[in-house]
């Protein structure tokens, strides 16, 4: 009997601790088993001189999230060469690779296949909902080979964009004295993790949060075929009641102003109209402000809607107002894709395409290309490339090429100051993509090349040689100027 | 004769000789006395003489000093009283201005005094800069060492070549001023002597230079014109705007601006700008600088020289843009290549060559009077013909460039308030803008205002209506936009200008006013009787003397 009394004993001693296991970490330095070191070495490339290239590392805060996999922020991941991973902050670097990664919702997954690596680690658990308003959040992270924890401050919660593109979901806002976040350090409350951080600007920092990263982890576990959708339509607050009153709706102030409905790029038809008011989504009221009333968050943009449990080609129910009455329409969610923008963010994982003739250097107009210019390009970009940021791309006008330079030869004499011109058509055809320039420059006119470009103060059209004249003077820049390719074209193939 | 500044003569001590001259007037002509006389071969000869001969070389030098400082100090008298004459003529001018809040477009800024100079000229005028007389409320103009101010008044300006012509309300002021006569155009190279008041004192003040360059470049006061413009390292500073730049007794500029920054650099309009500017006014009205409507580009490439059946001889420039309604919109194409403008071959840089200077081709268009015709030399499809377009002053251009003297426009409507899109305009409300706010508005102004007309000139509204302000009041208070932002419709009406605003809404017989914007296609409403019965409390509030200035 005593045996079994002592064996008793000690399985019920063996028994919390096990459950303690499954349950969330009691103390702040036990996340050293769950964060990470990962470093990216990369390949970064200067939009100027798109054919160059040079390395750079870049050091950020991975999460371990399940069983082999280390999660982090998709920044500062793109155009990679090496991945390694180290844990304990100090110590031997592991080498791994990319999962996946995706640059819509500003999330990365990489793992390694050494064994030993994962030794020790355990993964993160989320917490579930929002966390309690009074509650101590704290950022974490390696640093110097210690573990830092700093104490964050919940401000808000809001909708931003992402870092990485333009897809608006709800976010944290968290004030805090870290310096230098913004590399996927999680924010933690207890032993539960409450997003990851994405952005830092003065003490204000972003965080991903919990139930948005899950839902993303989700799709990309599953067959992948899930992406997110977002809302196409542009919608203004309906706080000037004199214009509800206008549209004849009656009752207390609610909903918001749809000002804007762009041609869908998928074939779907357009089911709101301008000057429609969109007074619920899904069955959540939509106010004046065009806030929601979140269970998690609180009162949130009415964008998040569009990611809150739901992907692309799923239907939402939007109750409007419209022609003097109420109505419900169904609305599928387009999917959320880079090409969808006139000046698309990125481009992510591949070299910056260019194509050259003859010294003249064409590229696609992206946001890439515009960071060029610094972090304030939004002012010091030129400023008819900059006016084209946020309008949407059509089938008319899918792109935009810029001649952003010319590299003198004897073959261009009298263009070599022309920069930052916008392409409109070359030899009679209309040019949107480098593709269509290069297929155009196959058929000069009467043995010259005609170039137009959208309307400046310098030059609205030049003429080159063709005849073996353009390939010559373009073999020669490439010689002189060390170029060793003369296009780099959609996908980083090279000109056939 | 040329006042000059003291000089030093290097003389040869000669023994027995009283030494050297020490100072005397640099004239053109006392080199060649000098030259004459052979000076230095002569002491020479001196050294080499007897002492028999040296009383009677003595008496020959004494005679020829006589006779150098005779003429010296008849030089320095001559001089003397020619230099007085320019100073004579040359004014003081005090303005106190008052310049419009464009964007609050019924009030003015603060008074301001500024200074300035001028000169007199024929017909008992005075010449002086534009700028220095701009949005002038009082101008008094003050005579050489004459603590007397007088009251004047503009009687031309010509805001876009930045010259004015005043007169003088009392005829006295003109007794014993002389009119300074006009010169040509300098030479590089050449000395000038700049008259003024800048600032730094009081008197007034003389500074020396040599033309450095000229070209034609951007005059700050317009903003968006270029005219020929002479480089100086004459020292040019704020005061010398309008005064008189003189060589050989003429005036051969107008000094008018300078680069911040840039050391030694001042910038005067030259006599053909200002010729061209007294020629205008002679008909008792200001045309302008004209302009032909067309955007040239240089053409020297030689493929597109090729394609054109050019000759290989470095002349012409292509026609790169017409813009609609131009005078040469059914004479010239697209493709036409220049070869000359009037008497002024075109070279492929789009240069031509003026009085010894290389300057843009723009010029031989701008010294033609509006209304006069131009005669071109034109290449087009392989042979020459000749074409005379008639060349006008655009105003289609003056809400790009900075507008002076004429009350903003504006219309006010339930605290709405509505002006005219101008640079004016962006730059008073980009300074007013705060930090961090949003710009998206600025920028579809920015588009409208300067880039529209070149992309898509068939979309250019004929003048662009900004809401500019809400004047915070009951029948407005809810609404988002506040200003900076652009009117595309009222009530329906497609907004093409101010009045269209005003028709608008007064012709409203709907119980709201529905105002529709630009790019974003935001839209906002107003009770209409509210924004009526409000009317006069909004006036009345905010202090505006009238609901509308046209």
């Amino acid at each position: 009997m005593s045996r079994v009394f002592r064996l008793a004993a000690m399985l019920l001693g063996i028994a919390p601790m096990a459950m303690a296991g499954n349950e969330a970490r009691p103390a702040a330095n036990d996340w050293a088993t769950a964060v990470v070191r990962i470093e990216f070495s990369r390949t970064l490339y200067d939009l100027y001189q798109p054919w160059a290239r040079r390395t750079g590392r870049t050091l950020k805060t991975g999460l371990v999230v399940a069983e082999r996999q280390v999660l982090t922020t998709a920044q500062d991941v793109s155009d990679h060469t090496l991945v390694r991973l180290q844990k304990g902050g100090r110590g031997e670097w592991t080498l791994g690779k990319l999962l996946w990664v995706d640059y819509r919702v500003n999330l990365a997954l990489v793992t390694t296949a050494e064994e030993s690596f994962w030794r020790g680690l355990r993964p993160a658990v989320w917490l579930d909902g929002a966390p309690p308003g009074e509650a101590a959040l704290q950022i974490v992270r390696w640093r110097e080979g210690k573990l830092e924890s700093r104490r964050a401050e919940f401000t808000q919660f809001t909708v931003h964009p992402s870092q990485t593109s333009g897809l608006n979901h709800a976010q944290l806002e968290v004030d805090s004295e870290i310096q230098g976040a913004g590399s996927g350090e999680p924010v933690v409350v207890g032993s539960r993790v409450v997003g990851l951080v994405s952005f830092q600007g003065g003490r204000g920092c972003r965080v991903i949060p919990a139930s948005f990263i899950r839902q993303m982890l989700t799709a990309h576990g599953a067959d992948n075929s899930r992406s997110p959708g977002y809302f196409h339509f542009y919608w203004a607050p309906a706080e000037n009641v004199a214009s509800l009153a206008q549209l004849g709706l009656p009752g207390s102030p609610r909903g918001v102003l749809v000002t804007k409905v762009p041609a869908r790029l998928d074939g779907q038809p357009n089911v709101l109209r301008r000057r429609d008011v969109l007074l619920q989504v899904d069955g959540f009221a939509v106010d004046i402000q065009g806030d929601y009333r979140d269970p998690d968050f609180g009162p949130l943009m009415l964008e998040h809607l569009a990611v809150r449990g739901k992907w692309a080609g799923d239907e939402v129910r939007l109750r409007i107002w419209r022609e003097g009455r109420e109505q419900t329409v169904s609305y599928r969610l387009p999917r959320y894709d880079f090409a969808h923008d006139l000046v698309p963010w990125g481009p992510y994982d591949q070299p910056p395409q260019y194509l050259i003739m003859g010294g003249l250097v064409f590229q696609p107009l992206t946001r890439a290309y515009l960071q060029q210019w610094g972090a304030e390009w939004e002012q010091r970009a030129p400023f008819r490339l900059r006016y084209f940021v946020g309008e949407e791309a059509t089938p008319e006008q899918p792109a935009v090429v810029v001649m952003s330079q010319v590299l003198p030869d004897p073959y261009n004499i009298g263009y070599q100051d022309l920069r930052y011109l916008v392409l409109r058509e070359a030899n009679g055809r209309p040019v949107h993509t480098l593709g269509q320039l290069q297929e155009a420059l196959r058929q000069p006119q009467g043995g010259f090349h005609v170039l137009e470009f959208l309307a400046n103060d310098s030059f609205r059209r030049i003429v080159l040689a063709a005849a073996g004249a353009d390939q010559q003077a373009t073999a020669r820049v490439l010689e002189r100027y060390g170029i060793p390719q003369e296009a780099v074209l959609t996908g980083g193939a090279a000109a056939q | 004769m040329p006042a000059g500044p003291l000089v030093t003569l290097p003389w040869p001590e000669t023994k027995g000789f009283a030494g050297q001259l020490q100072t005397a007037r640099r004239m053109h002509w006392y080199g060649s006395v000098l030259d004459g006389y052979s000076a230095r071969s002569s002491f020479g000869e001196m050294h080499r003489c007897s002492n028999v001969c040296l009383w009677a070389y003595a008496r020959r030098l004494v005679g020829f000093c006589k006779t150098l400082v005779t003429v010296g100090l008849v030089g320095w008298a001559v001089t003397s009283a020619g230099a007085a004459q320019p100073e004579r003529s040359v004014v003081q001018i005090v303005v106190f201005r008052q310049e419009p809040d464009w964007t609050l477009p019924w009030r003015f800024d603060a008074v301001r005094p500024a200074n300035g100079s001028g000169f007199v000229i024929k017909g008992r005028r005075l010449m002086t800069n534009a700028h220095v007389v701009s949005w002038a409320r009082q101008i008094l103009v003050r005579r050489f060492q004459d603590p007397r101010p007088y009251l004047a008044r503009v009687e031309f300006a010509g805001h876009d070549c930045d010259l004015a012509v005043l007169t003088v309300e009392e005829e006295r002021f003109f007794d014993g001023l002389e009119p300074l006569e006009f010169g040509e155009l300098p030479q590089v190279r050449s000395t000038v002597v700049t008259y003024g008041y800048p600032a730094g004192g009081e008197e007034i003040s003389y500074t020396r230079g040599v033309v450095s360059r000229i070209e034609l470049s951007a005059y700050t006061h317009p903003g968006n014109r270029q005219a020929l413009s002479v480089q100086t390292d004459a020292a040019i500073n704020p005061g010398n705007s309008g005064g008189p730049v003189i060589q050989d007794d003429r005036v051969v500029g107008v000094a008018f601006q300078g680069i911040p920054g840039l050391e030694n650099t001042g910038f005067f309009i030259p006599c053909p700008v200002i010729q061209h500017f007294l020629r205008d006014i002679a008909d008792g009205r200001y045309d302008g600088t004209p302009q032909m409507g067309i955007q040239l580009a240089p053409l020297q490439n030689p493929a597109y020289r090729a394609r054109l059946r050019l000759p290989d001889n470095d002349l012409g420039v292509r026609v790169d843009y017409i813009r609609p309604h131009s005078p040469a919109t059914n004479l010239l194409q697209r493709e036409d290549v220049i070869l000359q403008i009037g008497d002024y071959p075109v070279g492929s840089d789009n240069k031509i060559l003026f009085a010894g200077n290389r300057v843009s081709g723009k010029l031989a268009i701008q010294l033609v009077q509006c209304g006069e015709p131009v005669s071109l030399r034109v290449w087009r499809d392989g042979r020459e013909l000749s074409v005379a377009v008639p060349v006008r002053w655009f105003d289609e251009d003056r809400a790009g460039g900075n507008q002076y003297d004429v009350r903003p426009r504006y219309y006010v409507f339930g605290g709405l308030v509505f002006t005219p899109l101008s640079r004016d305009y962006l730059r008073s409300a980009f300074q007013g803008a705060a930090r961090g706010e949003s710009r998206d508005g600025d920028a579809e102004l920015t588009y409208e205002l300067f880039f529209r007309p070149q992309e898509d000139p068939g979309s250019v509204r004929k003048e662009p209506i900004v809401l500019s302000n809400v004047l915070a009041d009951s029948v407005n208070a809810n609404w988002s936009l506040r200003s900076r932002a652009l009117v595309d419709r009222v009530n329906g009406m497609r907004i093409e200008c101010l009045e269209d605003v005003i028709r608008a809404f007064e012709t409203n017989t709907n119980a709201f006013d529905l105002v529709e914007f630009g790019r974003s296609q935001m839209f906002e409403c107003l009770d209409h009787a509210a924004a009526v019965q409000a009317q006069a409390r909004i006036l009345k509030n905010y202090n505006i003397p009238r609901d509308r200035q046209l």
